[in-house]
């Protein structure tokens, strides 16, 4: 193989000669790497960390617009925040809203993944449009909603014949009108997910299982279920750690009330700060979410990883 | 073309060192062979070679070269990839094409280009796969594409990495003999990282035999073959392996099978009274044919009971019991004997290893043979 | 052989009807909201209070919606604010995009030391509460001038873009072979070009899909826009609501032509990006 060879390469080098060194990279700058290509995400990581830590810090001030000169008040926003009724309430609330829509959404999603895995015609069909609800803005729900669960003129009330009286977004029945929405939205998200890992199992051990008579609740219960755990998990720490700093569809449907019916954390933060313009206070309550969404992530991902370790384990 | 050479390579993943230690120095045109079991360290040699991976110590240099800290578009170094490493969105043509565009293994026109990639696949025999993606073609096919990325363009080395591990045996004994008449061709440096003995022995003028991150030996393969250094290097080449036979010095004879058989020792062994050895004995070395009767010189006869036999195409292994021993023969199927026949069987006293003796997992090395060994002049 | 188990001699029996029927009953709940928007987008007001399912259409409201007699009748601008969510969300986007890929790279690619650090804070934006960085930002943003501005919902709209588009890729560039990439530095290209030719090539269904389902998130986003901005740089969300009145009258047709508007961009979006979705949706956890 005759070739026209220039410069840079290596071919055939007079052996006399003491060979040229190619350029090298000190290791250093080797290790550096990730590093500097990591930089600009860091950048905007201390661009959100600092009005994140000035927050928490507005939390320990007796920041407000009324008051632009703060001073350092120490843990009195949260003595006071910690005895206040209405931040139990929201904190009430908030958890009620969590727990029954996550449980609620789990349900529902794994029941509706079950149904679309049969494959059937009608199941084909309605795959394509499963995600629309979830696509739909939170707060284009939480109108919609609103329009359709009004008592003059509401659909609900006139598909339900329940007149022009019943009023879903009573002080009883809000909470749970709101919750329904949440379901509405986000309940596709969760059969998605376990849809996708259904049709990610193995399927050895259900033919077996069928070969052995098996019935299906039991097959359900022995084999399918602890097999999509992880996804369900998944779907749960996505489902549960939103539902903790809901805000969108309540505030456009209740706003927080009747009265303080529907008053989550963020919402009562929302009020404290943006609307009454007291920076701490709403901080205060801020902090005290986070910390409640910190625990919460913690527990929830090392269920995750042991269960994921145990279905590689079982898979293995 | 061009040497390499490797010092004291050692690297770690975590807790796990993967290479530890490894020295080796390949000459100019040489076709060398690294062997070894699978978490022996060949691939992560290899990569540490190429450039791919950071190490914790040691010197690489390629024709004379230091590498440390060169990247390894500089080190002018092709390499096959045991996962074929072939680029899924293009073309068998662009994939060949791929090493001669890039500014770096020398200047081509188009022509030029299409020329080169013509002569490789024309050797390789995929010409007609010009046009085709990688996820068009069987793994035989993948592999020649992989193998003429490395052999289309210039290089000093050479870094092929188990290319023939996914093909069926058929075609991968085709290939090999292709691989030798391309290294021959080709005669550039060549490293080659296997863990089939057989491509080691067929293919390489020197052979390496890895063991944990350490190279054991390195010899040429009739070496290797015949003068393992030890019972690991012993075990890894041969297909069923040498059977290793406990036994113990007694009164210039080596005693084993419960003492019914005794190999005489020749004094250039240096084996002790009541020293502890063991006795290798390669299955195919072991004939059957013999008749009963004295033993001729420089030969070892074995008597013992055919427990089990089974056909492996042309040739027979058979299990001998040779007083409560079994010993693993491999004979061709007009001397096989049928399961219960009492055997004979017969060996050249230069084909009984004889190793130090030691407990059963852990290998001992190699003291020498029975009978005059061929080659070696001591 | 026992006909039981051929394939297709089940789909009529009881169970498979009962399962058809409870998949019709939920998706009657799923999908009736969103047709009563569109019905409801297609009335008179003479009729939007005063009728159900029988009434004659009108495309009359979305012609409300988008010209300048919106503003007169709500004050709501709305072509405006859609402008304002396109350019607002597209910049977001980029930004990530351009800051997020390298360092999924770096993350996917080499374990080095911090970087779990760097990808777990990241994902910690997903899930912390918006107010708590919003609400200094509120103070902030009056402070420098980027209160009620399309730059000011960029930088902020980072903490939804930013953890799907860095985890996403993330997990398809680890998806992606090391050996591909280490085949293109011996084939003599340098580890920039090895990147842009080799690696970036073969995620960009991930890049696609998290970039449109970014897209989709930063569209969907309602409080940063509610707090961070005024008059001028409303987005479609904001603007919704503005339509329901509070003092006026309230137009409900035209809220739900405008809801019908602004949710066309990410349904359409949606379905494009089907196939990838439940890997975007799950920040690559779950790999489908």
């Amino acid at each position: 193989m005759s070739t026209t060879v220039t410069g840079r390469t290596h071919e055939p080098a007079p052996v006399q000669e003491e060979p040229e060194r190619p350029p090298s990279v000190p290791a250093w700058r080797r290790k550096a790497r990730p590093y500097v290509l990591s930089i600009p995400a860091v950048l905007i990581i201390a661009g959100i960390l600092y009005p994140f830590f000035l927050g928490a810090y507005y939390g320990v001030l007796n920041y407000s617009a009324i008051n632009p000169e703060p001073i350092f008040v120490g843990l009195e926003n949260f003595a006071r925040v910690l005895t206040d009724s209405q931040f139990w309430g929201s904190v009430r609330v908030t958890l009620v809203f969590a727990v029954v829509a996550t449980g609620a959404e789990m349900v529902l999603g794994v029941g509706v993944a079950l149904l679309l895995n049969r494959a059937s015609r009608v199941g084909r069909i309605f795959e394509r449009v499963l995600i629309l609800p979830l696509m739909v803005a939170p707060v284009i729900a939480g109108v919609i909603w609103g329009l359709m669960y009004n008592p003059q003129f509401g659909v609900l009330n006139y598909v339900f014949g329940l007149g022009s009286t019943f009023n879903w977004l009573s002080t009883d029945l809000a909470l749970w009108s709101v919750i329904l929405v949440d379901i509405w939205i986000f309940t596709p998200f969760v059969a998605i997910l376990v849809l996708a890992g259904i049709r990610s199992l193995p399927r050895d051990p259900f033919e077996a299982s069928e070969v052995d008579g098996a019935s299906w609740f039991y097959t359900f219960r022995r084999l399918t279920l602890p097999m999509i755990w992880p996804y369900i998990l998944v779907a749960v720490i996505f489902r549960f750690m939103d539902c903790l700093k809901i805000f969108d569809h309540i505030y456009v449907l209740t706003a927080g009330g009747p009265g303080a019916a529907t008053r989550t954390l963020q919402i009562g933060a929302y009020e404290d700060s943006i609307i009454n313009l007291n920076y701490s206070l709403g901080s205060t309550y801020m902090f005290l979410l986070w910390i409640l969404v910190f625990i919460t992530a913690r527990y929830l991902v090392s269920v995750l990883g042991k269960a994921q370790r145990r279905a590689a384990g079982a898979e293995g | 073309m061009g040497t390499l050479k490797v010092q004291g390579l050692r690297k770690k993943y975590g807790k796990t060192t993967a290479v530890d230690g490894v020295d080796l120095a390949v000459e100019n045109g040489e076709f060398f062979v690294v062997l070894g079991p699978s978490g022996a360290g060949k691939t992560t040699t290899l990569k540490c070679i190429a450039g791919l991976l950071e190490f914790d110590d040691g010197w690489i240099e390629i024709a004379g070269r230091n590498m440390s800290g060169v990247e390894p578009y500089h080190r002018n170094v092709a390499m096959a990839f045991e996962s074929y490493a072939l680029y899924p969105q293009k073309t068998v043509f662009e994939n060949l094409a791929s090493p001669l565009r890039s500014g770096r293994t020398g200047r081509y026109g188009a022509e030029e280009r299409r020329r080169r990639i013509q002569t490789v696949t024309d050797t390789l025999g995929i010409s007609h796969l010009w046009e085709r993606f990688p996820r068009e073609l069987s793994n035989g096919q993948r592999q020649r594409v992989a193998l003429g990325r490395v052999l289309v363009r210039p290089a000093d080395v050479y870094l092929l990495d188990e290319p023939l591990s996914h093909l069926d045996a058929k075609l991968r004994a085709a290939m090999r003999a292709e691989l030798k008449q391309l290294g021959e061709l080709a005669d550039i440096t060549t490293l080659y990282v296997t863990h089939d003995y057989q491509e080691a022995l067929a293919l390489g003028d020197r052979v390496a035999v890895l063991r944990d991150g350490r190279i054991v030996q390195v010899d040429t393969p009739e070496q290797v073959w015949h003068q393992p250094v030890d019972t690991f290097v012993a075990r890894a080449l041969g297909q069923p392996e040498m059977n290793l036979l406990d036994g113990r010095v007694d009164g210039g004879r080596i005693r084993v099978a419960g003492g019914t058989v005794s190999i005489p020792v020749p004094p250039a062994l240096g084996v002790q009274q009541r020293q502890a050895v063991r006795v290798g004995l390669r299955p195919r070395d072991i004939s059957t044919g013999a008749d009963p009767g004295a033993e001729p010189p420089g030969r070892l006869r074995m008597r013992g009971t055919v427990r089990l036999a089974e056909r492996l195409g042309r040739s027979v292994e058979m299990s001998v019991d040779v007083a409560g021993t079994p010993v693993i023969v491999v004979v061709s199927s007009d001397n096989a004997r049928p399961e219960g026949d009492e055997v004979d069987l017969d060996i050249a006293l230069e084909h009984v290893h004889v190793f130090a003796g030691g407990e059963p997992d852990v290998d001992t090395p190699r003291l020498g043979a029975a009978g005059i060994e061929l080659g070696k002049q001591a | 052989m026992s006909t039981e188990l051929l394939p297709g001699r089940r789909r009529f029996t009881l169970t498979s009807v009962l399962a058809d029927l409870a998949l019709l009953a939920w998706f009657t709940f799923a999908l009736f909201p969103i047709l009563w928007m569109v019905l409801l987008a297609l009335k008179t007001s003479a009729e939007q209070t005063s009728t159900y399912f029988a009434f004659s259409p009108t495309l009359e409201n979305f012609g409300t919606v988008l010209s300048a007699r919106g503003t007169e009748l709500t004050s709501v601008d709305f072509t405006s604010t859609l402008i304002t969510s396109v350019v607002s969300c597209v910049g977001a986007v980029l930004v990530s995009l351009i800051i997020g890929v390298p360092a999924a790279y770096a993350a996917g690619r080499w374990k080095y030391r911090g970087s779990n650090d760097v990808m777990f804070t990241i994902l910690s934006f997903r899930f912390a509460p918006e107010l708590m960085v919003v609400v200094p930002l509120f103070v902030i943003y009056h402070q420098i001038g980027l209160f009620d501005t399309r730059v000011g919902l960029i930088w902020v709209l980072q903490l939804v873009t930013m953890p799907l588009v860095v985890w996403i890729l993330r997990s398809y560039f680890q998806d992606l072979p090391e050996d591909l990439e280490q085949a293109a530095l011996l084939d003599g290209y340098t580890r920039r070009r090895t990147f842009l030719t080799v690696a970036l090539p073969l995620v960009r269904p991930g890049i696609a899909a998290a970039a449109l389902l970014a897209f989709i998130f930063a569209w969907n986003n309602y409080v940063f826009a509610l707090i961070l901005t005024g008059n001028e740089a409303n987005t479609v969300t904001v603007a919704i609501t503005k339509f329901l009145g509070g003092g006026g009258q309230a137009y409900y047709n035209l809220t739900a032509a405008a809801a019908v508007i602004a949710a066309l961009p990410p349904l359409i979006l949606a379905l494009t990006i089907q196939r990838y979705l439940v890997r975007g949706l799950s920040f690559g956890a779950v790999k489908a």
